[in-house]
C-alpha cells in the first residue's frame, strides 16, 4: 500500500471513529439513564476486597450513588422503591467501610429523609455515625429533627438535641432548639428552622436546589399558618377559607407552591398543598411517586 | 558493613536508571491531580477525601515500586547469571542479601518521600482552597500515616527478597511477592470475621480451620498493622503504644525475613 493510500485510510478511519465514539457515549448515557440501580457488595465483601484502602473506596462508592441520584435528578426520573432501596444498602455499606465519613450522613439526611420519606432507616444510619463520630453535633441534630418533626416523638426528640447541644463546637441556637421545637411541636416553622440549617451545610448543588425548593414551599405554608393564626387572635375563630386571608389584608396574596399545588387546611390545622410538596411523576416512571411524609 | 553499603548504592543507583520509575510517578501524579478535582464533588469531608487519597497514592505507588522494580533488582542477577561474577569478589552472601535489601529500601525512600512532598502540597492547597472543610486534619497524624505506609512497603520488599532467593524466575517471585501483598492486606479482615461469626455461632468453624488460621495470623504479614489512615483522614487520637507495637512489628518481621534468605541464600547453587 503506498503511503497516500495509507494516509487516505487513515483519514477516513479517523472520521468514522468519531462518529462511532459519539455514538457509543450517547449509548452509555442512554443506558445509564435507564439502568437500574446497581447491586451493591455487602461490606463483609467489599471490605475483603478494598485491600487496605477502604476509606477510598468508600468515598468512590459514596461518589457513584450521589452521580447515580444526580442522573435520576437532572433527568427529571423519580426515583423508583428499588432506587431507594440501592441507596440504603449503598450508604449502609459506605458508612460500613468508613463510619466516621460525614458526607453520607448529611446526603441520607438530605435525600433519603426529605425525598424518600424513609426516617427508620435514617435515624439507623445515623446512630451509626453518632456513636462514631463523638464530637460531631449534626448528627444527633438530624436524628432529634427526624424524631421531633417526622415521627411525633417528642421525648426521643429533644433526648437527641440536648446530646447535640452539649458537644463543644455546637451551634449557640441548638441550646434553645430543643425547648423551641418542644413549643413548636409539628407546626412548618419547626421544619423551616431545620431546612435553613441544612442548607447553610451542604454546598452539593443538587441537594440544595431539593432542599432549597422544599425550604420555599415550607416558608410558604409557615406563612400562611401564621396569618390564620393572626385571624384567630382577632376574630376567634379560623378564617373559613385560605382566599379570605388576603380579602382581610392578612396576606398580601397567597403565596405559590412552588410544586405547583393547590394550598389546603389539614384537619390537624397544618397548612398543606395538593402537590404533597412532591415533584410530578414522569410518564416513565408513574409508580416512583414519593410525596412528602404527610405531616 | 562498608560492603553492605557499597553494594546498596549500586543497587539504589540501578534502580533509579529504571524506566517504570516514570511510570509510576505518572500514575501518581495523575492521582494527586485527580484529587485536586474530585475533592469539590464531596459535601462535608473534602479533608478526609484528600487524605484517604493520597495515601492510597502512596500505598499504591510503593506497591508498583516493589513489584516492577524492586523486584527486578533483586531477580537480575540470578536470571542473568551476573550473580556468579557477583560472588566472586570478596563479598559473603548474606552482605549479598542486606545490601540488595537497604538498596531498594534507599530507592523506595527517595521515591516514596518525593511523592510524600507532593502530596503534602496537595494537601496544603486544598486545605487553603476548602479551608473549614480540614478542621480535624492533624499534620503529625498525616505523616505518621504516610511513614507506616512506607514500613508496608519495606516489608513487602524483604518479602520479595525472601522469594527472589527462592524461586528460579523472577515471573515466580513476582507472582508470589503479590499473593503475599493481598494475603497481607486481607488477612486482619478475613481472620476478625471468622472470629466474630464463630463466637456468634453463625458459621461453625472446625478446630482444625481455628489452627489453621491461628497460624497463618502467625507466617502471613498483617499489614492492616501499619493502616494509620481513618486516625489521619480525622485526626483522632494516635496511641503511642500502638505507634511502638506496630514498628517494631514491622522491623522485626523483615529481620526474620532476611536473615531467613540468607540461610536459604547460602545452601543455593548457582550454574
Amino acid at each position: 500500500m503506498s503511503r497516500s493510500a495509507a494516509l487516505g485510510l487513515l483519514a477516513l478511519l479517523l472520521i468514522g471513529y468519531v462518529f462511532v465514539q459519539r455514538n457509543a457515549w450517547e449509548d452509555r448515557a442512554l443506558t445509564r439513564r435507564s439502568s437500574l440501580p446497581g447491586y451493591v457488595l455487602p461490606s463483609g465483601v467489599s471490605r475483603v476486597l478494598a485491600m487496605g484502602n477502604k476509606g477510598i473506596l468508600a468515598d468512590f462508592l459514596f461518589l457513584k450513588t450521589m452521580t447515580f441520584f444526580g442522573e435520576r435528578f437532572q433527568t427529571g426520573q423519580i426515583p423508583s422503591e428499588a432506587d431507594w432501596s440501592y441507596l440504603m444498602h449503598s450508604l449502609d455499606t459506605v458508612t460500613d467501610l468508613d463510619p466516621y465519613f460525614l458526607d453520607p450522613y448529611v446526603f441520607c439526611e438530605g435525600v433519603l429523609v426529605w425525598w424518600a420519606g424513609k426516617i427508620d432507616e435514617a435515624n439507623r444510619l445515623l446512630e451509626k455515625g453518632i456513636a462514631k463520630r463523638t464530637w460531631e453535633w449534626r448528627l444527633p441534630f438530624y436524628a432529634g429533627f427526624n424524631s421531633f418533626y417526622f415521627q411525633n416523638d417528642n421525648a426521643q426528640g429533644s433526648a437527641y438535641v440536648i446530646a447535640a447541644a452539649k458537644i463543644p463546637g455546637s451551634p449557640d441556637f441548638l441550646k434553645t432548639l430543643a425547648a423551641r421545637l418542644a413549643y413548636y411541636g409539628k407546626k412548618t416553622k419547626t421544619a423551616v428552622l431545620f431546612l435553613q440549617q441544612m442548607l447553610m451545610e451542604t454546598n452539593n448543588p443538587q441537594l440544595r436546589k431539593t432542599l432549597g425548593k422544599r425550604l420555599a414551599a415550607l416558608e410558604a405554608a409557615s406563612s400562611i399558618e401564621e396569618a390564620r393564626e393572626r385571624y384567630l387572635k382577632d376574630f376567634g375563630h379560623y378564617p373559613e377559607h385560605l382566599n379570605d386571608l388576603v380579602s382581610s389584608d392578612y396576606l398580601e396574596k397567597l403565596p405559590l407552591d412552588p410544586y405547583g399545588g393547590r394550598w389546603e387546611v389539614l384537619t390537624n390545622g397544618r397548612v398543606f398543598s395538593t402537590s404533597k410538596f412532591s415533584e410530578q411523576p414522569s410518564t416513565k416512571n408513574p409508580s416512583g411517586v414519593q410525596p412528602v411524609p404527610q405531616p | 558493613m562498608k560492603k553492605i553499603l557499597a553494594l546498596a548504592n549500586i543497587t539504589f543507583k540501578e534502580g533509579l536508571r529504571s524506566r517504570a520509575v516514570y511510570g509510576i510517578g505518572l500514575f501518581s501524579f495523575f492521582i494527586l491531580g485527580l484529587n485536586i478535582t474530585v475533592a469539590g464533588f464531596f459535601m462535608r469531608d473534602v479533608g478526609k477525601v484528600t487524605v484517604d487519597m493520597n495515601l492510597s497514592a502512596l500505598s499504591i505507588a510503593g506497591l508498583l515500586l516493589v513489584l516492577f522494580v524492586g523486584l527486578n533488582l533483586i531477580s537480575k542477577d540470578i536470571d542473568r547469571k551476573t550473580i556468579q561474577l557477583v560472588l566472586t569478589k570478596p563479598i559473603s552472601r548474606y552482605e549479598y542479601i542486606f545490601g540488595k535489601y537497604v538498596g531498594i529500601e534507599m530507592f523506595v525512600f527517595v521515591a516514596l518521600f518525593l511523592l510524600f512532598v507532593i502530596s503534602c502540597l496537595t494537601v496544603g492547597g486544598l486545605s487553603v482552597v476548602y479551608e473549614g472543610y480540614f478542621q480535624g486534619f492533624v499534620w503529625s497524624n498525616f505523616i505518621v500515616a504516610a511513614f507506616f505506609v512506607y514500613v508496608k512497603i519495606s516489608v513487602l520488599a524483604a518479602i520479595a527478597v525472601f522469594f527472589g532467593v527462592i524461586a528460579t524466575s523472577s515471573f515466580v517471585t513476582l507472582i508470589f511477592s503479590f499473593c503475599a501483598y493481598i494475603v497481607g492486606e486481607t488477612l486482619d479482615e478475613v481472620v476478625f470475621y471468622l472470629k466474630s461469626s464463630a463466637s456468634s455461632s453463625e458459621v461453625v468453624i472446625s478446630e482444625g480451620v481455628k489452627k489453621v488460621i491461628a497460624v497463618t495470623s502467625y507466617i502471613a504479614p498483617n499489614f492492616s498493622v501499619f493502616d494509620f489512615k481513618t486516625e489521619a483522614a480525622y485526626g483522632l487520637a494516635l496511641q503511642p503504644s500502638r505507634v511502638g507495637n506496630s514498628l517494631a512489628y514491622g522491623l522485626i518481621y523483615i529481620l526474620i525475613l532476611l536473615i531467613l534468605s540468607t540461610f536459604i541464600f547460602q545452601r543455593r547453587e548457582f550454574n
